[in-house]
């Protein structure tokens, strides 16, 4: 265990010496050329990073929400056979929350791509 | 084995780690990952503290917490994209329109 | 008794709401009307079940569901306002381009969220309750999509928000950690029963005090209020000036009545809150004195009230918080209703300028809306003279007096700024042209039924008194 911490420590000291060593000893002037994105060639045309369509945001947010929906069935499906009929039917209320939440994103038209 | 204490403790730094970056971020989405670290570190003081207190209920709440995270997700991230789109910008210093 | 019914008022509120939901998508534009009438009608049943329920104390769950007479008169004074909310918006969100059929959904299950609050006595439900109301509410606020304010605000609220709730959940873990469990009675019992109290249950109980001062927006929690308030559709800030206050004091009336019952010396808990009730108070009234625009002087009022009625909480008077809850319902729903009836397709009149001479020209939005003020001013023969009275002559009973100073004075300095929206509205001549909707008759009654509440509850407070004690005897 103190050996594990020794090398922690010590590899961890010398990190950080590593990083900031870099901040004290380097020169820190600067000019407009070296703020430029590229020290050498041509002027970028656009941005590095384009806009791609928003539907995609919705789907990730549909995706994050049902998929943390999903996470309840675990202990569910661990407890069902003690509880028996209450679990099946507190399971089925749950789904049909999830499932007007379902009907309610598709009638929107949140999976249509295009 | 690693004692839960230090679970406890490791919560307890990431928390502050957590309130520390929400108020010195000016990006209102790394201010929104601060308050998700937060809400982690809490899921591990449940589980560690359901660990030294030998019961099951600390490890079920975990799950609802996982669950309020992601639908604060969902509808922040939502708000974020909104006021995105609005100003072409989610720097907390030019959402000011607002003051006194 | 353990028994089935006592679902009845949740699963009521949380079907409709998602009825409506899926409605919205299946009915046309035009249509759109017929939520609020779906809304209003389930809400009136719903409430109606609360009572019949009345001195029966269903609960389920484990207890975890409990239907006292305390959450029963809550979940009233929640629909009450939700029905408001609901009659002032049916025309306000078609003039202000918020029409969207979510609109009802949303606010239904907000008022679910704050009814699972105030009916369970486990402090993890409550907190997911609250997670319920305060995530439609984020959605609520930024729902002007149109208008940079409202996502501002929505922005704000939001951040601010998550940030509490953050704060809730460990104070939560700790005091778990500390009780072996979430049950506020069981807490209460670990902090009688322990003779050498870990430091670990008293920080979470003061990181869940710092919690819910958050959604309550008391003083150093209160950043977020006046832009919320100001950015939000204006019925969706009278909503949130009302119900999260109101759930998040029954909380506090729930943990602190037995906590402070008992033996025991539980003095940093209530300097804290003592501290806490007297900025609240200063710093609203004072803040408020400088504003031009009425949603942030009605912002900043509603600070000033959290702050009085913590001094009740302080005075260990559950009966005159309830009261002055119920009087603070009809009277701040009133100014708002007067403050929404100031608009016109896609225009809201909300800078005081605008109400100069209003007084002469609609004389029925200026009365009332000058009764509500004085009312929130605390001049008699008012509901808020009443609650006000009642508040701080317990707390002198209870032997706090420089508080009750504090909070005479605080309210002194608020008769300034109420009396300058009415002087703004008799005493000056129109500067601005005004021109408002006036066929508006949901909202008409709602300014009626405000002013009915707030005279009947200043001249004749007995009936919903022996209501209100019935309620909290059982704490």
């Amino acid at each position: 265990m103190i050996e594990l911490f020794l090398v922690f420590l010590v590899f961890g000291f010398l990190g950080a010496v590593l990083i900031f060593m870099n901040k004290f000893l380097g020169p820190t002037k600067t000019n407009p050329a070296k703020e430029s994105p590229f020290e050498c060639g041509s002027p970028y045309l656009q941005e590095g990073i384009n806009p791609f369509p928003i539907k995609f945001y919705l789907v990730a947010f549909l995706f994050l929400l049902f998929d943390i929906e999903v996470v309840f069935f675990f202990p569910w499906a661990l407890v069902f056979k003690e509880m028996g009929t209450t679990a099946l039917v507190i399971m089925f209320a749950y789904m049909i929350v999830i499932v007007m939440g379902f009907i309610y994103a598709w009638k929107k038209g949140a999976f249509q791509w295009e | 084995m690693i004692p839960p204490n230090y679970f406890l403790i490791l919560s307890i730094i990431l928390f502050v780690l957590g309130v520390i970056a929400f108020f010195i971020k000016k990006d209102l989405l790394t201010m929104f990952m601060a308050v998700e670290v937060m809400l982690n570190a809490t899921n591990l003081a449940f589980l560690s503290l359901a660990r030294s207190a030998n019961s099951i209920d600390g490890q079920v709440i975990v799950f609802f917490i996982i669950t309020v995270a992601a639908s604060e997700a969902a509808v922040g991230l939502a708000i974020i994209l909104l006021v995105l789109r609005q100003k072409k910008t989610i720097k907390t210093e030019d959402i000011k329109l607002m003051k006194g | 008794m353990n028994s089935f019914f006592a679902l009845f008022p949740l699963l009521i509120i949380v079907f409709i709401a998602l009825a409506v939901l899926i409605l919205e998508v299946f009915l046309k534009r035009e249509n759109r009307d017929y939520l609020a009438y779906i809304s209003l009608v389930f809400l009136v049943i719903c409430a109606f079940v609360c009572i019949q329920f009345w001195n029966k104390a269903y609960y389920y769950f484990d207890g975890n569901l409990l239907l006292d007479q305390f959450a029963l008169f809550f979940t009233f004074i929640l629909l009450l306002s939700t029905g408001f909310v609901v009659l002032l918006s049916m025309k306000y969100i078609s003039l202000q381009d918020v029409n969207y059929g979510e609109f009802y959904a949303l606010l239904l299950l907000a008022v679910s969220g704050a009814i699972i609050m105030v009916s369970s006595p486990d402090l993890l439900v409550i907190i997911l309750g609250l997670e319920v109301l305060s995530i439609s509410s984020y959605a609520l606020t930024g729902l002007k999509r149109k208008d940079e304010l409202s996502s501002e605000a929505a922005i704000k609220y939001f951040l601010l928000g998550s940030f509490a709730t953050a704060f809730l959940l460990f104070g939560l873990a700790l005091l778990y950690g500390a009780s072996h469990s979430t049950g506020i009675p069981t807490i209460i019992r670990y902090f009688n029963t322990e003779a050498d109290l870990s430091l670990m249950a008293l920080i979470g109980l003061g990181l869940i005090v710092i919690g819910f001062g958050f959604k309550i927006a008391l003083v150093p929690f209160h950043m977020w209020t006046p832009d919320v308030y100001q950015g939000a559709p204006t019925p969706i800030t009278a909503f949130f000036s009302v119900v999260p206050k109101a759930a998040c004091f029954a909380i506090f009336l729930r943990i602190f009545y037995p906590f402070w019952k008992t033996a025991f010396d539980s003095q940093a808990i209530f300097w804290l809150l003592w501290g806490i009730s007297v900025l609240t108070m200063v710093v609203g009234n004072l803040v408020a004195l400088r504003q031009t625009n009425v949603k942030r002087i009605l912002a900043y009022s509603s600070i000033a009230h959290a702050g009085y009625l913590l001094v009740a909480l302080l005075a260990q008077d559950n009966s005159s918080l309830v009261f002055y809850l119920t009087v603070y319902l009809f009277m701040n729903m009133g100014a708002f209703a007067a403050v929404i009836a100031l608009s016109k397709k896609d225009k809201e009149y909300l800078e005081l300028e605008d109400y100069s001479g209003i007084g002469f020209k609609y004389p029925w939005i200026g009365v009332t809306l000058s009764i509500f003020l004085l009312s929130l001013a605390g001049f008699p023969p008012t509901g808020g003279f009443l609650a006000k009275f009642y508040v701080f002559s317990s707390a002198v009973r209870q032997g706090l007096v420089p508080l009750v100073i504090i909070g005479v004075l605080a309210s002194l300095i608020s008769v300034y700024y109420y009396l300058r929206i009415i002087v703004h509205m008799y005493m000056r001549e129109p500067s601005r042209e005004v021109d408002i909707v006036v066929e508006n008759p949901a909202l008409f009654l709602v300014l009626f039924l405000c002013l009915y509440g707030v005279l009947q509850l200043g001249l004749y407070p007995r009936n919903i008194l022996v209501l209100i004690n019935q309620a909290v005897s059982l704490l």
